[in-house]
């Protein structure tokens, strides 16, 4: 049982961690290697807002995904928008902005394991026999809630089908009147958020550390090579796979086994579908 | 209302439109015709503003220099170096080849995302007379995108760029790959939209023989340049025309 509820939460986590780089990715094509800086950004952000300036921890929190959003579009229209196209540098323009902030922050004094965020309700439970915490219960129900936002952001609002449009065909899109910088721009700010939120409910389980951010950022790249890059149901599944893929090795191999879980994911899926489970590559054989 | 004048393409040194120079009135239709390389996507490309993202991005990849010469202006402005969304903005709506139906969105998903740049009472609109011209989607109306068939999706996506509230549409070839009556179907729909909607319509085409009847005036391509050109009486007329595209 216990398989099932924590592999329930990791794959939660992955989930979450993953939407934003799957988004911007799937709109623009822009693979945001700064993804896991902003993660730890946005904790650090609401930590410093929270600690330093005292505010309450919900305005904390807003206010630190605004900026993150912010950052987001200024990352894309600054830097990314003048060598879009060329993906190699994409790649090592975000990877490079986000080593700046993670390196950054670590000179501006995130070190050491004491920056915390307090959960969002103390205490445990027990379910079904095992016991978890009400934080963790809340990182699944957020997933939920977030996946189920997201879909409806896409398919009901204008912008959400606009997104939509451009992910799937950007030159139909282009001439409907859909701007591709617009959306590029938009996509990177919503991607940022996302990216912040996964940060402001995942945080709480641990402590604010830079390295996180690499953590994070290759675990959204395993999970959306496994499930097909660019493809938001794909990223889903693949969250649940590794997810409780992760937690059976944990269970029979040990924790030290699980981010291996993740890399091997990556290797095998290029082996042996290279497109990932939904992945787009197969739109180029001509289907006429 | 909508002039070309003296376009030039050059993919490197290849010359891809040569001196094409074209006009369409309000409420006309006016059809292009040639083979296949003829230039017609090409020119319809160039037309709404698709070629000058395409330049940007081979640029910036390091690839093909494409280079174009000409002025197309449309209701008096020129916008021979409008991007495509400024131009979509403007009113002139490119229905592509190919279709490229937004595959893994439904039919009325497909419809909203074409009027992204209606206002919603416009939206309404324009959506209930789609279903009205095409009572076909109706019945699909929830189906995936990819999942219809060839004619169907035309229908889709010329309604798709109806939701956009074209003032000039641009199609290129809307017949391709269908069955003649669903040809002769789409071009009895092409009038009645000119008929009902006051939209101007250029129409690129290399099946001229549903097209030819309704459209007002025509013009030949040949290797990238307008070698033919006149009313549809005058080309049907012309013995060159009927031998390449009617077989008398």
């Amino acid at each position: 049982m216990d398989i099932v509820i924590y592999g329930m939460v990791t794959s939660c986590s992955l989930a979450l961690m993953a939407l934003g780089f799957t988004l911007v990715y799937g709109v623009s094509r822009l693979p945001n290697f700064a993804h896991g800086a902003l993660y730890v950004l946005t904790g650090y952000l609401a930590w410093l807002l929270l600690k330093r300036v005292g505010l309450p921890y919900p305005v904390a929190m807003i206010l630190s995904l605004v900026v993150t959003g912010i950052i987001g579009a200024a990352m894309y229209h600054f830097v990314l928008a003048r060598i879009r196209g060329m993906p190699i540098s994409e790649i090592i323009a975000s990877y490079a902005i986000g080593l700046a902030i993670l390196e950054g922050m670590r000179w501006f004094g995130l070190r050491g394991g004491t920056f915390r965020l307090p959960p969002f309700v103390d205490g445990a439970t027990e379910l079904l026999g095992v016991s978890v915490d009400f934080q963790r219960l809340i990182v699944v129900g957020l997933g939920v809630v977030m996946v189920g936002l997201l879909w409806l952001f896409v398919s009901k609002t204008k912008l959400g089908l606009a997104l939509k449009g451009m992910a799937q065909d950007e030159r139909a899109a282009m001439t409907l009147g859909i701007d591709s910088d617009t959306m590029a721009v938009v996509a990177m700010a919503l991607g940022s958020m996302l990216a912040g939120a996964a940060a402001l409910v995942l945080l709480p389980l641990g402590s604010i550390v830079v390295e996180a951010g690499y953590h994070v950022l290759i675990m959204a790249v395993a999970v959306c090579i496994v499930g097909g890059l660019g493809s938001w149901n794909g990223a889903i599944l693949a969250a649940f796979i590794i997810g409780f893929a992760q937690i059976l090795t944990w269970k029979y191999f040990g924790a030290h086994y699980q981010v291996v879980v993740a890399l091997l994911a990556i290797i095998v899926t290029l082996i042996v579908r290279p497109s990932g489970l939904f992945g787009r590559q197969k739109e180029l054989e001509e289907r006429v | 209302m909508f002039e070309a004048r003296q376009l030039m393409l050059f993919y490197e040194n290849m010359l891809a439109l040569n001196n094409v120079s074209l006009q369409c009135e309000a409420d006309r239709i006016v059809g292009v015709f040639g083979a296949n390389s003829a230039g017609k996507s090409t020119l319809m490309y160039t037309l709404s503003g698709i070629m000058e993202d395409i330049q940007k991005k081979e640029q910036m990849a390091g690839g093909e220099r494409i280079t174009i010469r000409g002025e197309i202006i449309f209701q008096g402005r020129d916008v021979t170096h409008l991007k495509p969304s400024l131009r979509a903005r403007a009113g002139i709506i490119l229905c592509p080849e190919r279709r490229r139906i937004f595959p893994e969105c439904t039919v009325v998903e497909n419809l909203m995302i074409g009027g992204y740049l209606a206002n919603s009472s416009q939206t309404e609109e324009t959506l209930g007379y789609v279903f009205n011209l095409f009572p076909a989607l109706t019945r699909i109306s929830k189906r995936l995108g990819g999942f219809l068939s060839g004619g169907e999706q035309q229908m889709l996506a010329i309604g798709r760029s109806l939701m956009a509230q074209p003032r000039l549409l641009l199609l290129d070839e809307p017949l391709l790959g269908l069955s003649p009556m669903i040809q002769y179907m789409l071009a009895k729909s092409i009038k009645e939209i000119r008929n009902q909607r006051g939209a101007a319509i250029i129409v690129a085409e290399q099946y001229a023989r549903p097209i030819m009847p309704i459209i007002d005036y025509g013009y030949i391509l040949e290797n990238g340049a307008a070698v033919v050109d006149g009313t549809n009486k005058e080309l049907m007329d012309n013995p060159d025309v009927k031998s390449a595209y009617f077989g008398q």
